[in-house]
């Protein structure tokens, strides 16, 4: 008997409608653990390359990990992995809230999603049993509607829903799928692919928990999270969520403006985290806002999610929908140069009720922001809307219109990469891209070790995939004992890529890497400022499983065969080296701020990649995976497949 | 000397809840930031703003009437 997780996962052929229920096996369990390395298992075995992404033969595959759903902070969220729409690479993107836990209790750990089906359906899971019910009533509902319609059809108010809105029906390239109409599985398009396969939901039930193989030392070790929460560093962002970092970013020149051409901007502060909390957030106006202005995910004590409610003005915003992120925030409003807090609140509505990326949405209208400052763009060509930095009305009406492919928002639909490449007139130049995915709100030109992940991760720029500068520069004495776990024990200069950074670049990333499997919150697990640390990690991991003999540099192997394994699913599509290219705007100076006159150096960076793939044991000519660094992490089948 | 304070995030929670995280403080002349922090008893690390500008040298002395902007800092998401 398995502790932790079902041992059983569920496939789906929409075009057949038929169910395959298999059952892996432990070993299979610890060498994946879950999420995206156990969706890169499926995606590599079962899915031919060169698939269109919008096709049948993409496969989309949802996986919880053995920890989902164990009474704990942190645990409750889920990966949806498939080829991107938006990249023609690996897609991958983590969610949380309540619907990871449910589908743990509903009695599977993943499930894999093939074909098409012919007419709208979603996926009904109840207590093992499962089934298709048609959904052609619901597509081209609002999230919120859907989310509404499918727990009186089932007739429990208790049953969690993820689903795809209007955008992924749309095709939309950067749609995401959404739990509770406002937690997002955001990035690389992964409801575009769930819209192709007219998959409108999957909704879920369970009363089935699986077991825990050390119940008093999982209650220690959730206990002692609880208590010290207050007193970490995750205390801020806990209470007046990740926009916290807003202010602190703009002093130290690291908030991205004017489509990352500055890293300050004047109006950071009417959209900063404590605006928000002090003025939108449900409860503010009487000083409840900490018991109605935050939401949490499964067993989570941390609370960081903002429920925004606005019932005057030009912009109101339903609570149902939550409200923005500090990514959100910025690609809203700073990348465009707005500071109306409402306008950005109702676009991270939009959004929400859409299900859309906010960050490819908001950064792929700031690249439209740019072209029509430079003159590139005209009224002719946004439908008459004015795009003149911050004009939040046009912001918030190109949102709304990119959601419905309307006029210039179909144009935008596609990301900010085809949009350029459709209208010319040296718009690329404007770009912040790489492999198609826009920038995040994480400045490179700053915290350096961020170019190296931006060219070089397989589903594109990204935030989230290893642990940023400040850990091993300024900060770093803070957080001695965690690194010394990481392997590390200096310090390092700021803003200069050594090779131990590098090194700490590529070790990071297997923590992240492996949390992205394991499916932990990075807000809560971590090698720094997080709330636990990663002796925590391999604690948690041994209470749950019952895996007496796991330690941390196991776990860092799941994390490295799982970059390894999305290597080589980008190596298959033809993709190499050539392609980890940072756009030609952060070779360009910022303008202003601490960070005045900062850009990369292409020599500086060409030469990181290389001590980069050198570090991780791959083929310094094409950046892709060796057959014998395959093979040392037991994927020779993977190795076959390339040819090695 | 006076400088003017304000604090942001859970900073804002050294103060009493109504000055919303801006105060003026009085401090001993030559007074440095890290004299400052130790004086708000602020364990988390910090960035820091005075009169606008990003200050990371916490050995600064502050003087009469600087503006001072303490901001806890996490990576976000």
């Amino acid at each position: 008997m398995p502790h932790g997780y079902n041992g059983k996962i569920l496939h789906v052929d929409l075009t057949n409608r038929k169910f395959r229920v298999e059952e892996p096996g432990e070993v299979f369990y610890r060498k994946y653990m879950g999420g995206s390395a156990l969706a890169m298992h499926y995606l590599l075995k079962e899915m031919p390359p060169g698939a269109d992404p919008l096709s049948p033969e993409n496969i989309l595959v949802l996986a919880l990990s053995v920890l989902t759903g164990a009474a704990i902070s942190g645990q409750s969220r889920m990966t949806a992995a498939a080829k991107s729409p938006l990249t023609g690479a690996i897609g991958d993107s983590q969610g949380g809230g309540f619907f990871p836990a449910e589908l743990k209790f509903a009695g599977f750990d993943a499930i894999v999603i093939k074909g098409k089906s012919e007419q709208p359906v979603y996926l009904w899971i109840k207590d093992g049993q499962y089934e298709l019910r048609d959904a052609s009533h619901l597509w081209g509902s609002i999230t919120g509607e859907t989310e509404a319609t499918i727990k009186e059809e089932l007739g429990d108010d208790k049953v969690e829903v993820l689903q795809i809105g209007p955008a992924g029906e749309n095709g939309v390239r950067f749609a995401g799928i959404l739990s509770m109409s406002n937690r997002a599985n955001g990035r690389t398009g992964m409801g575009a692919v769930m819209g192709a396969k007219n998959l409108k939901a999957v909704a879920v039930r369970g009363k089935n928990r699986p077991s825990v193989a050390d119940k008093a030392g999982l209650s220690k070790l959730a206990k002692w999270g609880a208590t010290n929460l207050k007193e970490s560093d995750i205390a801020g962002l806990a209470k007046y969520g990740t926009n916290e970092t807003t202010g602190a970013n703009q002093t130290s020149g690291t908030l991205p403006s004017y489509n990352y051409n500055s890293g300050v901007f004047d109006g950071w502060e009417p959209i900063d985290g404590t605006t928000m909390y002090d003025t939108v957030l449900r409860g503010a106006a009487e000083g409840k806002q900490d018991r109605l202005g935050r939401d949490t995910c499964y067993a989570c004590t941390v609370r960081c999610k903002r429920v925004v409610e606005i019932t005057e003005g030009p912009y109101r915003v339903d609570p149902h929908y939550g409200g923005p992120e500090y990514e959100t925030t910025s690609t809203f409003g700073n990348y465009c140069n707005i500071d109306d807090l409402a306008a950005i609140c109702k676009a991270n509505e939009i959004c929400n009720k859409y299900g859309m990326d906010t960050i490819t949405c908001g950064a792929t209208i700031s690249w439209a922001f740019e072209a029509f400052n430079e003159g590139k763009l005209t009224l002719d060509d946004t439908d008459g809307l004015d795009l003149t930095w911050g004009n939040a009305e046009s912001m918030v009406k190109l949102t709304e219109k990119i959601a419905k492919r309307e006029g210039f928002g179909d144009i935008l639909a596609e990301g900010s990469e085809r949009a350029a490449k459709k209208i010319g007139r040296g718009t690329e130049a404007f770009l912040i891209t790489c492999k198609g995915q826009e920038a995040p709100a994480h400045m490179a030109r700053v915290k350096r070790s961020l170019a190296i992940i931006y060219a070089t991760n397989p589903f594109g720029a990204d935030h989230q995939s290893h642990e940023h500068d400040p850990a091993i520069e300024d900060d770093f004495e803070y957080y001695t004992d965690r690194m010394a776990i990481l392997g590390f024990s200096e310090g390092q200069e700021p803003r200069l890529l050594s090779d131990e950074k590098i090194r700490f670049t590529a070790a990071s990333q297997r923590l992240y890497s492996v949390m992205d499997s394991l499916n932990l919150c990075q807000f809560v697990y971590g090698p720094a400022w997080q709330l636990y640390g990663p002796a925590d990690v391999v604690e948690l991991v041994r209470t749950v499983t019952g895996w007496e003999d796991v330690t941390f540099e196991e776990l860092q192997v799941v994390g490295e065969r799982r970059v390894n394994m999305m290597r080589v699913f980008n190596a298959r599509e033809g993709l190499d080296r050539k392609d980890d290219v940072l756009p030609q705007k952060l070779f360009n100076p910022l303008k202003g701020g601490a960070s005045d006159g900062w850009k990369l150096d292409r020599t500086e960076v060409d030469s990181a990649l290389d001590k980069y793939y050198e570090f991780c044991g791959w083929d310094i000519k094409t950046g892709n995976p060796t057959r014998v660094k395959l093979v040392e992490l037991g994927l020779d089948w993977v190795a076959d497949q390339l040819g090695l | 000397m006076e400088i003017h304070l304000q604090l942001y995030s859970i900073l804002r929670e050294k103060l009493p809840i109504d000055a919303k995280g801006g105060t003026v403080m009085q401090l001993d002349e030559g007074a440095t930031l890290v004299d400052l922090i130790n004086e708000l008893d602020i364990k988390l690390k910090v960035i820091i703003s005075v009169n606008g500008d990003h200050e990371p040298d916490k050995s600064r002395q502050l003087r009469e009437g600087d503006h001072v902007k303490i901001f806890s800092s996490v990576s976000g998401g």
